[in-house]
């Protein structure tokens, strides 16, 4: 079988004495949207850090493309090519957009294309193209979860992680970074999304897993999107 | 047993303060005073330790107390004679009185107090990095003071004559005093309050504790303390100078604390005593030691090796040899927790 | 000395403390690590500026630059690397440890009486402007530090790594998930910080030719000051504290006559003092710090 784009094995997360992630076997195929919900405290974030090499494995494997990064640094990591849009946007405030946005090349593995890649983050995200000159701290939620996701990008990745992106904002604005996350993935990029809000995203994802404790409960498509049951026996389980 | 857990804890510090004070009362002249010096040292950790702490907030400071109780305790009890003589610009008070040792001790323990008190004030507000540096600020000013103000001192000149009576079981009893109120002080409820402030001192406030009084008491017991110790010190010296009390003593006995372990009693006495041994140990090894084979240091080179190895221990093991913690007997089999 | 002379004077002095200043927020914001240890790199250099004291000015300076870069890079691998993850107090003692121990390796290789360095001595001549006697020196400190200063914010602003530094300043972990190299950013920022300790070691030993192993500690202890006083949170605010001091220090040192000239570190720790119970924060940072006061 060839080697996916990222595979979990075994996975375990530890704060303490404390597992936030327990035995957590996940594969992802290149070019998927998997998505990963449940309710606050089940691991989704100590998940994306674990893999980022913020937080640090306690046990199994995290393999990009069959080669292990557990233990690397994050910045490695990320000039392996994972990018992370992390909970709560973290934009440099004191920097400008622009400047923003410049940081998100420090990842990148091809120093030629930038422009390319520009234009094609500017599609996506208008609102960032018009305001390069401004102040990170004067952006609104959205369009600050729009210039980190746009930031993420710039370093042209393999994989992105995104870490509850709709945290915070308005509906139709998160019906606007969803659709830009379905351009990110048909341009070929793999994504692994956690999320609180489990309909939009098992509708969008190509597959979505509940956690719920630190342990993976179910598994759902799209087309369980609308059953509602089903959802929320997940959560409750 | 619960009860008696202040004796155990007590029981640690206490010994090896009279360990070393039967040692050194058995060594000859010379290496008895380097023993002197360590039980000293203890009494001034000791007393930085009752605030930085039980406090969580660092004080470059506390040395100015030390200061305070070493010339105000030497000056007092220094011959009327010869004080008329050597330093004529004295305040008459200070110029012609001569009190008896043991009241001096305590008259420096009020005045570091006082001081203390005075100082704290206004600045138990503050957290963080502007009390350090506050703090520093007042180590500053009490130095230039000191340095220039002939009416309270010699000004830049050594304080001599001073009569030694810091023998070694004085130092020791005083090692042990300082101990004991340390220890009576943080298990109070005051000094629980304060230890509660350590970690978050926004919720201790939330939950009612006054924060800033309680810094403030600690601070003022800690100043007495301080004053205390630093009559103990010019009376072992038999002379004073302020750069003697100034940023040297004040780096070392912060670094002997945090070595040892900076919230805990056991880590203060154990800091103090291991780094004053080592001090002691490196310079005798510059006149050859015996070590199973003779070793001999250049001269001046232990101090660098002293420095070298604080700062080792310092960058190895942040939180102390003690990590912190007070001293317990081993525990029997496992006992119900 | 007349009121414009001593403000020049006053400004050449505060420009001196503001590259401390920079040399130490530059650190701190990077590894929120404060460097007792800086005002040794600043000895280091006039004990170089000694030891070459017979070889070309030009020659004995680049070595004083040489020389304390190194030992800036080598502090940092070897002392403040391991301490990344230490509590404050201890990171602070471990500072001033190091301080010390490199104080005293001057004190065993060079000896305590002092050694006088004479480098760029003919800039203590003064020259005639306009009616104002300067001396060489204050015009070159002034030069110096501005051109230091500038060139400093220019590599902040305006290059990759100034990009990344400042990014790390802010939100260190972010700035590694982007990709910023942790190591290399740091290391840069002891780099840096070395190249203005240099610089203040030559110039401060044009004034101050005497070099003891206790050099750096008073530069030290009212740069930080200067610093804590001025905010420490920005490097703008620690740099205009770092200024104020400098500046506080030379022009009330002039106004104080003879005898009460003494007391002025008291008067200026007094000032400290001051500021910082009403302005914990710093004085010239924005919103005043719920944590810092109870």
């Amino acid at each position: 079988m060839p080697d996916a784009m990222l595979e979990l094995e075994g996975l375990e997360v530890r704060y303490g004495v404390v597992a936030a992630v327990r035995a957590l076997d996940l594969r992802i195929e290149r070019g998927e949207l998997v998505g990963l919900i449940g309710p606050n405290g089940a691991g989704k974030s100590s998940t994306l850090l674990a893999i980022m090499g913020v937080v640090p494995v306690a046990r199994g494997e995290v393999r990009l493309r069959g080669v292990s990064i557990r233990g690397r640094a994050p910045e490695a990591i990320a000039r392996a090519g994972i990018s992370l849009v992390p909970e709560g946007r973290h934009i440099f405030a004191g920097l400008t957009v622009e400047e923003n946005l410049r940081l998100g090349r420090a990842a990148r593995r091809d120093a030629n294309g930038v422009e390319a890649d520009l234009r094609r983050v500017y599609g996506l995200f208008p609102a960032i193209a018009g305001s390069l000159s401004r102040q990170g701290s004067a952006l609104s939620g959205g369009q600050q979860q729009q210039l980190a996701i746009a930031r993420a990008l710039l370093a042209r990745p393999d994989v992105l992680l995104l870490d509850e992106p709709s945290l915070g904002l308005a509906p139709t604005v998160v019906e606007s970074v969803f659709a830009a996350l379905e351009e990110v993935r048909a341009q070929g990029v793999t994504i692994l999304l956690v999320e609180q809000r489990a309909q939009v995203t098992v509708s969008t994802a190509d597959r979505t897993y509940v956690l719920a404790n630190g342990e993976l409960r179910l598994s759902l498509t799209p087309a369980d999107a609308n059953d509602t049951a089903r959802l929320a026996a997940a959560y409750l389980s | 047993m619960r009860r008696l857990e202040p004796l155990v804890q007590y029981l640690g510090p206490a010994t090896l303060i009279v360990a070393v004070a039967v040692a050194g009362s058995l060594t000859s002249h010379a290496r008895e005073i380097e023993f002197r010096n360590a039980l000293v040292n203890v009494a001034i950790v000791v007393a930085i330790y009752v605030f930085v702490g039980n406090a969580g907030v660092i004080s470059f400071g506390h040395v100015s107390f030390v200061a305070v109780g070493a010339f105000l305790s030497g000056l007092l009890t220094i011959e009327a004679q010869s004080k008329q003589f050597v330093l004529p610009g004295l305040f008459g008070f200070l110029r012609e009185t001569t009190i008896g040792d043991l009241p001096a001790l305590a008259l420096a323990a009020l005045a570091g107090g006082l001081y203390a008190f005075l100082v704290g004030l206004p600045l138990m507000r503050l957290s963080g990095l502007p009390a350090g540096i506050a703090t520093l600020a007042v180590l500053g000013i009490t130095y230039n003071v000191l340095r220039n103000w002939e009416k309270i001192g010699p000004g830049p000149l050594t304080l001599s004559l001073v009569p030694e009576t810091t023998t070694i079981w004085r130092a020791a009893a005083g090692a042990l005093a300082v101990a004991a109120t340390a220890l009576l002080y943080q298990r109070s409820r005051a000094g629980r309050q304060l230890r509660a402030t350590r970690e978050d001192a926004g919720a201790a406030q939330a939950s009612g504790i006054d924060v800033y009084r309680q810094r403030l008491v600690a601070f003022t017991l800690s100043g007495a303390l301080a004053g205390f110790a630093g009559a103990l010190l010019v009376h072992l010296l038999g002379s004073i100078t302020t750069d003697q009390v100034y940023l040297s003593l004040t780096f070392l006995t912060l670094a002997m604390l945090v070595i040892g372990g900076v919230s805990s009693l056991w880590g203060a006495v154990v800091g103090a005593l291991l780094v004053s041994g080592a001090n002691s140990f490196l310079v005798d090894a510059e006149n050859t030691v015996h070590v199973g084979f003779d070793l001999t240091l250049p001269d001046g080179t232990s101090l660098v090796i002293l420095g070298a190895l604080m700062a080792a221990v310092l960058i190895l093991r942040p939180s102390g040899l003690t990590g912190g913690r007070e001293f317990s007997l081993p525990r029997g089999r496992a006992k119900g927790r | 000395m007349s009121t414009l002379q001593a403000l020049v004077d006053a400004v050449a002095l505060g420009s001196i403390y503001a590259l401390v200043a920079v040399g130490i927020g530059l650190v701190f914001g990077v590894l929120r690590l404060i460097n007792f240890a800086y005002g040794e790199l600043i000895t280091a250099g006039a004990y170089t500026l000694w030891v070459l004291r017979s070889l070309p000015a030009v020659v004995a300076i680049l070595a004083c630059f040489a020389v304390v870069v190194s030992l800036s890079l080598l502090l940092e691998r070897v002392a403040f690397r391991p301490l990344r993850k230490a509590t404050p107090a201890t990171m602070l003692i471990a500072t001033f440890a190091v301080s010390y121990l490199l104080q005293s390796i001057y004190l065993l290789v060079f000896g305590s009486l002092g050694n006088s360095v004479s480098t760029l001595a003919g800039l203590q001549q003064a020259v005639d402007l306009g009616g104002l006697r300067i001396r060489w020196i204050t015009i070159v400190s002034l030069a110096c530090g501005s051109l230091l200063l500038i060139g400093t914010a220019i590599l902040l602003g305006r290059t990759s790594i100034g990009l990344h530094m400042r990014a790390a300043a802010t939100d260190f972990q972010t700035a590694r998930v982007l990709g910023v190299r942790a190591n290399r950013v740091i290391a840069f920022a002891f780099l840096v910080s070395g190249v203005l300790a240099a610089a203040v070691s030559v110039l401060f030993t044009v004034q101050n030719s005497l070099v003891t192993p206790d050099l750096g500690v008073p530069i030290t202890i009212f740069a930080l000051v200067g610093v804590v006083v001025g905010g420490l949170d920005r490097l703008w605010t620690a740099t205009l504290g770092g200024f104020a001091i400098g500046f506080a220090y030379s022009l009330l040192g002039d106004k104080l006559s003879g005898e009460a000239r003494v007391y002025l570190p008291s008067l200026v720790f007094g000032l400290v003092i001051v500021v910082l119970l009403l302005r914990p924060g710093g004085l010239f940072a924005g919103q005043p710090r719920s944590v810092e006061r109870v």
